[in-house]
């Protein structure tokens, strides 16, 4: 590597640390803030304390925010994975008329602008009265997060030895017991992952629930709430909270993509 | 393996396509439909009136806001596609791989944390008071005024796209060839040289989606202009959330998110034609 | 081309191909595929990448339907039976053993298909794990298997059910030179002491002439030739057969009129030579025929010692073993292989140029049915 200019490759990591610093300076300070006594926290900060925390413990509306999301973040992990699950199954084996407008109607959601989308709901969510209810939410997330979900579980399948599937066959095993006894298993950390990160993405998605929840509201809708009202610091609190709960899911998820020959003892 | 759809795959291959069939395509078709609807004693009515049209585009606030949006939206996909650039260039070339790995990881972290946060927590760093005018204070610079003007916006915007694009960058470069750049060098091209003649051609489809992506959700975004731009004057998704949550005008607001959908398909195939047309044909 | 087999003194049939052909769109993997395989017989299906064996073999065991034709399994015809509803085991060239399961559980696995009960599967298993004297290994994961053990799994597993057929898809090519010839005797010893069909596709002739009771030789969706090893070797049909054997010398000739009673002359670009009444019983002035020699039969002399034959120069020799094969090109061009002795060799003493004469005797030429008329 002689064509290396020492002087431009340290110029380039100082660039990408200033980049990371950019990223991750209000994430730092979100939970930095968490711990502050101030309400408008600048420099010098102020002093440490934990009464943010002790006010979302003690909000019954922080505390039904965070049971809706709960129970929406659930539901959908296992909606949106077994939605997932059957798209990239159907990539991975199928050839069929249609085929790009299934994969295209399956993977477009992300590239909808949430607002769109919202609006789209309410109208009709509510057409068909089931606005404002968590279902409503569950519905919502259930489209944006499979695309999620069939991504990761495709990624899998497509490590697969093609062979497997009809040795399986081949031993006798009908398509349901070949589901069962091999595409399952093999297919078991991608499962789980696309559980976890399905469940991390609704846990953060405000703003479609916003626009359908009514006064179901989930947590990060709360949180939009709070903003409006420039009510406060608490904010960080929960914002510190969820992102230590998203991060042990993502961490969970990753390790379980590590590790996929684990053999049964 | 068999001609006839089986049981089996009707299964697997259809719940997916009913529920984005019904709960995605549907919606969105819906929307178009009421944007021809009329709103009577605060409800609804089916109908095929242009009065919506006729209002939304008549007014010189939809086209001001369209303007806003278009260019925020561009200089926020041009900025973090620049800021990126450095970034996922070294990534790609200058690290092991290991190394690799980590900043990957490192960069998908952001995507797990709520966004709202970032930006109510942009707004201690941002505001006349806060940490960054207090630091500058220190080195004797005055306070600048960071919020509720475009500047904000376009900080909350790349803080939005700034990881994911330097993601796409660093997948469409890990890409490259690498013979192509020994044999640039090689033919007496120098490093800064190869980057415009070989790196940034070779790579153009990965740079143009990553550019695009970076358009499409700095478009879509109201968190930013709302709570780091003031509001006021608005963007297009602001102005989607205020009429719908002040009222039952959705299908006005519905005229509103066509033009923006439009917009952005036009936009993606644009970039899309673009990336993908070959020299020479 | 359509090869007689005679079936009389063969065992019954137990698959019957009958005017098979498989198409995928355009483009046809397998074109009029019509034989019969004998119960307890070692069938081998030969030939070079796209020939269509492998899809031959996936059309048996149910994983690619025939567009045309019917295949008989055991009198029963099969096709559109579903691949789980045969009982065709194969032994995949990527093996296919499952990740997630140890050895045991491999080899148990179609026995847990079919409903069997924990004990006895447990039981049948370990027979075949002792069989394939792998039984150390029962409960590892298969990552943890050397090749030629991964191997002896994928038998067992195939096995464990004892069905009447056993198919293999080119399952020693993974293999080591070495490995691979001990998993050939391994491979004929089994199917002798089982007395089940086997069906082996394969790309390698030593692998099929050194195992199969009978070869199928395709090419480009076509069969090409159906018989022994030793009916091949010695009476390839085409050009084709002729040059995959690679050992023979293959002439264009023209007839040119009878040549005593039991011969008719030949005239060849390089010369005149007779072939025997039995090897071509009517033929026409003018007639064109193709005939080779094999390599082995090729004589040599010296120029200058009176014999008559083809002129012709030494290009190279390439030594197999015991035996030395010499290329020589005539003056138009043509190749000619000359396999002898390294003490015949040593005393023409030769050398990359020399001049030599190469004959043969009549009797040791064979007519190629198939590019005959």
């Amino acid at each position: 590597m002689g064509n290396e200019n020492r002087i431009i490759n340290i110029l380039l990591k100082v660039h990408i640390a200033l980049c990371l610093l950019f990223i991750f300076a209000p994430i730092a300070g979100s939970f930095v803030f968490s711990l502050n006594s101030d309400r408008f926290p600048s420099l010098p900060l102020g002093e440490f304390s934990t009464e943010w925390y002790r006010l979302i413990w003690e909000d019954p509306l922080v505390w039904s925010g965070f049971a809706n999301t709960l129970i929406v973040g659930l539901t959908v992990a296992v909606i949106a994975t077994a939605l997932g699950f059957g798209g990239a199954y159907t990539d991975f084996r199928y050839n069929f008329f249609g085929k790009s407008f299934y994969l295209a109607l399956a993977l477009l959601p992300p590239t909808i602008p949430v607002v769109i989308m919202g609006l789209a709901m309410l109208a009709f969510l509510s057409r068909v009265n089931l606005s404002g209810t968590t279902i409503s939410v569950i519905i919502a997330h259930g489209v944006m997060c499979s695309p999620f979900a069939m991504a990761i579980i495709r990624l899998r399948l497509s490590q697969m030895d093609p062979d497997l599937e009809a040795a399986s066959w081949n031993m006798g095993g009908n398509q349901w017991q070949t589901l069962r006894h091999v595409i399952i298993p093999f297919t078991k950390p991608a499962i789980f992952a696309a559980l976890f990160i399905t469940m991390a993405v609704s846990f953060d998605e405000f703003a479609v629930a916003w626009f359908v929840s009514g006064l179901n509201e989930t947590l990060p809708v709360k949180i939009l709430g709070f903003l409006q009202g420039q009510v406060s610091p608490r904010i960080n609190a929960i914002g510190s909270l969820a992102f230590i709960s998203s991060m042990t899911l993502i961490i969970l998820a990753q390790l379980l993509l590590r590790n996929p020959e684990e053999p049964k003892s | 393996m068999n001609r006839r759809p089986t049981l089996f795959s009707l299964i697997m291959a259809m719940p997916l396509l009913v529920w984005q069939l019904a709960f995605f395509l549907f919606p969105l078709l819906f929307l178009v439909a009421i944007s021809f609807w009329t709103v009577r004693n605060f409800q609804m009515q089916p109908d095929l009136s242009f009065a919506n049209w006729e209002r939304i585009l008549s007014r010189g606030v939809f086209w001001d806001a369209y303007l806003r949006t278009i260019v925020l939206s561009t200089a926020a996909a041009v900025i973090t596609s620049l800021i990126a650039f450095p970034a996922s260039y070294a990534i790609s070339f200058k690290m092991g791989e290991k190394a690799k790995r980590w900043m990957i990881f490192i960069l998908i972290i952001p995507f797990f944390t709520s966004y709202l946060v970032r930006v109510y927590s942009l707004q201690v760093f941002l505001s006349d008071a806060g940490i960054v005018n207090a630091a500058l204070s220190y080195i004797g610079l005055g306070p600048f005024s960071m919020l509720n003007n475009a500047f904000g916006i376009l900080v909350g915007m790349v803080t939005l796209t700034l990881p994911l694009v330097i993601l796409l960058q660093t997948f469409s470069m890990n890409f490259i060839n690498r013979d192509l750049i020994e044999a640039a060098h090689n033919l007496r091209c120098g490093r800064l040289r190869t980057v415009f003649a070989v790196i940034i051609p070779s790579a153009k489809v990965g740079l143009v989606v990553a550019a695009l992506f970076a358009f499409i959700l700095s478009f879509g975004d109201f968190v930013s202009p709302l709570y780091l731009g003031g509001g006021n004057p608005p963007t297009l998704s602001i102005m989607i959330t205020d009429i719908t949550k002040s009222g039952q005008q959705w299908p006005r607001a519905a005229v509103v998110a066509i033009m923006m959908i439009v917009t952005l398909m036009t936009v993606a195939f644009s970039a899309i034609s673009y990336a993908y047309r070959e020299k020479g044909k | 081309m359509k090869e007689a087999i005679d079936m009389t003194g063969q065992p019954e049939a137990f698959v019957k191909f009958e005017n098979v052909v498989k198409r995928f769109g355009n483009f046809v993997a397998v074109e009029k595929a019509d034989f019969e395989i004998g119960r307890g017989e070692f069938l081998a299906i030969m030939g070079s990448s796209g020939c269509g064996k492998t899809t031959t073999l996936r059309m048996l065991a149910g994983l690619e339907d025939p567009t045309e034709g019917a295949i008989y399994l055991d009198g029963e015809k099969v096709n559109g039976k579903a691949t789980w509803d045969r009982d065709t085991p194969m032994v995949w060239q990527s093996l296919a053993l499952f990740p997630f399961l140890t050895v045991q559980e491999n080899v148990e696995f179609a026995l847990k298909m079919r409903g069997v009960g924990k004990e006895e599967r447990r039981q049948r298993a370990d027979k075949w794990l002792e069989k394939m004297q792998i039984t150390e290994f029962a409960n590892r994961n298969i990552n943890q298997l050397s090749g030629g053990q991964k191997q002896r799994v994928a038998l067992a597993r195939a096995l464990v059910t004892e069905p009447k057929i056993l198919l293999l898809d080119e399952p020693l090519s993974a293999l080591d030179a070495h490995l691979k010839v001990r998993m050939q005797a391994v491979l004929a010893n089994l199917q002798k002491e089982l007395g089940i069909t086997f069906v082996y596709v394969t790309h390698s002739m030593s692998e099929a002439f050194s195992m199969a009771d009978r070869v199928v030789i395709m090419s480009r969706g076509q069969i090409e030739q159906i018989g022994t090893p030793e009916e091949i070797y010695r009476e390839p049909y085409n050009r084709f057969v002729a040059e995959f054997l690679g050992s023979a010398n293959i002439f264009d000739g023209t007839v040119q009129g009878p040549a005593g009673d039991d011969g008719w002359d030949i005239s060849y670009e390089g010369g005149t030579t007779i072939l025997p009444r039995s090897e071509l019983t009517d033929a026409k002035q003018g007639q064109s025929v193709t005939f080779i020699v094999s390599a082995e039969n090729m004589q040599l002399s010296l120029p200058g010692s009176g014999q008559a034959g083809i002129e012709a120069s030494v290009a190279g020799e390439e030594f197999v073993g015991g035996t030395a094969m010499v290329f020589l090109e005539t003056s138009l061009g043509q190749e000619i292989k000359v396999q002898k002795s390294h003490d015949e060799l040593s005393a023409l003493d030769l050398h990359a140029g020399s001049k030599v004469i190469v004959h043969w005797a009549s009797e040791s030429c064979h007519v190629l049915p198939g590019e005959t008329g």
